[in-house]
């Protein structure tokens, strides 16, 4: 594409006077077919002449550059990096300069895009720093962008830089979900919630920031927010992102079986997640080694998916359950201790002791999800001659 | 350009003379017995700030006179019995401060921090418990706290960054790491980060049998399970045990909270033999004291406790943490150290 550099910059410059923030954007992605364009990597393209007005032509000769050290073999990531970084804060110039204008928006959109994408080369490939140095340094600089974009409070709706927070926002938080400090989104949260156009943004931006949301509310033990916003997105999702609905289920599975909510497995086969129709049959049975058993079977896919420690919660519904069996069985409402501990001796707690039991019973106690009291001097549980076991979507 | 110490002694010369010359010595820095007599000096822990030049070479130690300074402090300085300990901590945590300073200073790669480093966190771990009893004006936590998670988190990075090499680590380095990877996950009981970081680990990590009682303590934490967190912190090593019985006090809170709804009965009372034996205490007295706090009934003969859901006073403090009996008994068997300097488990 373009065959020479002059080709290639006269175009960008048309792009940049018709104001076409789309065709620029593309002009300047790391995946375009341009990139293939071996014309185009010039070790120092300062030295072009060019009558591209600043800060664009930095923010082309960065992206020159970026080609170049990406052509190199074997890749020079962490000097591309480098360079979109520079061209990064060139955009940020760019936004500041333009006054009740955004088009823009999806130049910088991708540019914060590649950005990441080469932080997470760099991060992969590259040693001597501590890791995900790079990816927060990425995203200081998209908070560079963010911040130009939430200072514009003058512009009209429609030509207000405020429309591009939503897709930086969403940027962010895949960085911050990556290294692990999600404690950084709730600034940018705040920052959404308290848009007066918040309903505005495009449906995929709102999908993609209900997502992460949601898993975020999940993180701080916030369940009902948590289902909320991972329900919206789920419904919101179109049909044919099967892999994106399926991301989103991983996690709202769980958590509506941490509220008592079991999942159909018409729903689960459709999306290949079978292992938490397994995991609810062994929940629903009280079957703590059978439970323990897939956990461990699956470590591997639940640890990565970041739900492993939420999986690991359900244990005391496990137990609740399998207390309800005992209360099936003995038909009376009072119900000696020794027989709830043979019980879990019976479904692998082997070294289960009867000061352990005394200690699950009373957790599920002080939680609702049995009601009653234990009497240490009979030994024995005495529950509600009504409702017993509440259903937990209740509790 | 990195910069390299070249002094090979605990002080530079510039500072000790300055330090004599202005009577600016620490008592653990005058000769034994003798007064104004200067003794070994340590270098001080003086803040980075604009206006203060770049330190020069000859006042920089080299990265064996570092590990030197180290084992000084805690060979000599931490079982000197002329004071109370707390002295000691606040003359050495300010020597490991400068310490640390010239590690970042001097850039030290990860094998180098991680050497002079892990001793530092043992040396928190182990005053944090010691110094737990004192009065706030004589010791604050919050601080060693903070420096101990600092370091901590600092020396993990590090463990990332030397895993990604493929040269093998000697057998006692990794013992080592795994210590302190698992110090981290007591320090760190139940937090969402921390167990994250267990679960993603190495696997030669997650193997470790130390590790693995530390990780399943604080995944217990996580479930909600206390039986077994109080049961097992008592099995931990040393300045482990005794970093986690910080917590003793909190889970035996949140144990009695959850007995006060479990055990709800105007008649019925639950025997002191079984808390005590639940509750990991050394005598019905330390029980007594725990029911006052939190607005328990004792029976009148003394050998029973009656739960009341609505007496338990949630809003009032949790008792302090004490010196635990458990921990005591593990600690006076140690060669201190040995142990701070990572030469013995």
């Amino acid at each position: 594409m373009f065959g020479t550099v002059n080709n290639y910059l006269s175009s960008i410059s048309r792009a940049a006077e018709a104001c076409d923030g789309d065709t620029l954007g593309k002009f300047l992605s790391l995946r375009d077919v341009h990139v293939q364009n071996h014309n185009l990597y010039i070790a120092q393209p300062e030295k072009l002449r060019n009558s591209l007005k600043p800060p664009l032509d930095e923010i082309v000769t960065a992206h020159l550059k970026v080609l170049y050290y990406l052509a190199q073999k074997p890749p020079n990531y962490m000097e591309a990096y480098n360079q979109q970084a520079t061209s990064c804060s060139s955009v940020v110039k760019l936004l500041q300069q333009l006054k009740d204008e955004n088009w823009p928006l999806p130049l910088m959109y991708r540019v914060c895009l590649d950005l990441r994408y080469l932080a997470q080369a760099c991060e992969k490939h590259c040693r001597g720093f501590t890791p995900g140095n790079i990816l927060e340094k990425a995203a200081d600089c998209m908070m560079g962008c963010f911040r130009v974009c939430a200072a514009d409070g003058r512009a009209a709706e429609q030509d207000t830089k405020r429309l591009g927070m939503m897709n930086l926002v969403n940027q962010l938080f895949k960085v911050y979900f990556r290294i692990n400090k999600l404690h950084l989104c709730k600034p940018l949260i705040r920052a959404i919630e308290n848009s007066s156009f918040k309903e505005s943004f495009p449906l995929p931006e709102q999908i993609t920031y209900k997502y992460f949301v949601g898993r975020r509310a999940m993180f701080d033990s916030n369940y009902s927010m948590a289902v909320e916003d991972l329900s919206y997105a789920f419904a919101h999702c179109p049909e044919r992102f099967t892999s994106n609905k399926r991301l989103i289920l991983i996690y709202l599975v769980p958590v509506k079986m941490l509220l008592g909510y079991l999942p159909r497995k018409s729903l689960l086969e459709r999306y290949d997640l079978l292992l938490f129709h397994d995991l609810a049959l062994a929940l629903k049975a009280g079957n703590v080694n059978k439970f323990d058993e897939i956990v461990h079977h699956h470590e591997i896919v639940l640890i990565r998916s970041g739900i492993y420690l939420l999986v690991e919660k359900l244990k005391f519904i496990v137990y609740r359950n399998l207390f309800k069996k005992v209360f099936a069985i003995r038909q009376t409402h009072q119900l000696d201790m020794g027989d709830f501990m043979s019980a879990l001796q019976f479904v692998g707690v082997t070294d289960a002791s009867l000061d352990e039991t005394h200690c699950i019973i009373a957790n599920l106690i002080y939680e609702g999800k049995i009601k009653g009291y234990i009497s240490h001097a009979h030994n024995k549980l005495v529950v509600s001659k009504q409702n017993p076991f509440p259903p937990l979507i209740a509790t | 350009m990195k910069l390299r110490g070249s002094c090979e002694s605990f002080c530079p010369e510039t500072e000790t003379k300055m330090r004599i010359k202005e009577k600016l010595l620490n008592f653990y820095e005058y000769k034994n017995g003798q007064k104004n007599v200067p003794g070994l000096l340590v270098k001080e822990f003086t803040r980075s700030a604009a206006g203060v030049v770049t330190p020069k070479v000859k006042d920089m130690r080299t990265e064996e006179c570092l590990v030197r300074t180290v084992e000084y402090l805690f060979k000599e300085i931490c079982l000197d019995k002329r004071k109370p300990f707390r002295f000691a901590y606040d003359f050495i945590f300010d020597r490991l401060r400068a310490v640390r300073q010239e590690i970042v200073i001097q850039e030290f790669d990860s094998r180098q921090s991680v050497r002079l480093m892990e001793p530092m966190i043992m040396f928190l771990a182990y005053s944090l418990y010691t110094l737990s009893t004192e009065p706030i004006d004589n010791f604050d936590p919050k601080i060693c706290q903070q420096h101990l998670q600092e370091c901590l988190k600092r020396v993990l990075c590090c463990y990332d960054d030397l895993e990604k090499d493929p040269q093998t680590e000697s057998l006692r380095n990794l013992q080592r790491r795994y210590f302190i990877e698992a110090l981290y996950q007591i320090f760190n009981l139940g937090v969402f980060e921390a167990l994250s970081r267990g679960l993603t680990l190495p696997l030669h990590v997650r193997q470790d049998e130390v590790f693995k009682l530390a990780f399943n303590i604080s995944m217990d934490y996580h479930r909600g399970h206390l039986y077994r967190v109080l049961q097992n912190i008592p099995t931990l090593p040393h300045i482990m045990c005794s970093l986690a019985s910080l917590k003793m006090q909190t889970l035996r809170r949140r144990l009695l909270a959850l007995f006060s709804h479990a055990y709800h009965n105007k008649v019925l009372t639950v025997p002191v033999t079984y808390l005590i034996r639940l509750l990991v205490l050394k005598s019905p007295n330390v029980l007594f004291q725990q029911c006052r706090q939190y607005n328990i009934t004792v029976s009148k003969d003394r050998t029973a406790v009656l739960f009341y859901k609505n007496d338990y006073n949630g809003d009032i403090n949790t008792l302090k943490s004490m010196h635990e009996s458990f921990v005591n008994a593990k600690l006076e068997r140690i060669n201190l150290p040995e142990v701070l300097l990572l030469k013995k488990f």
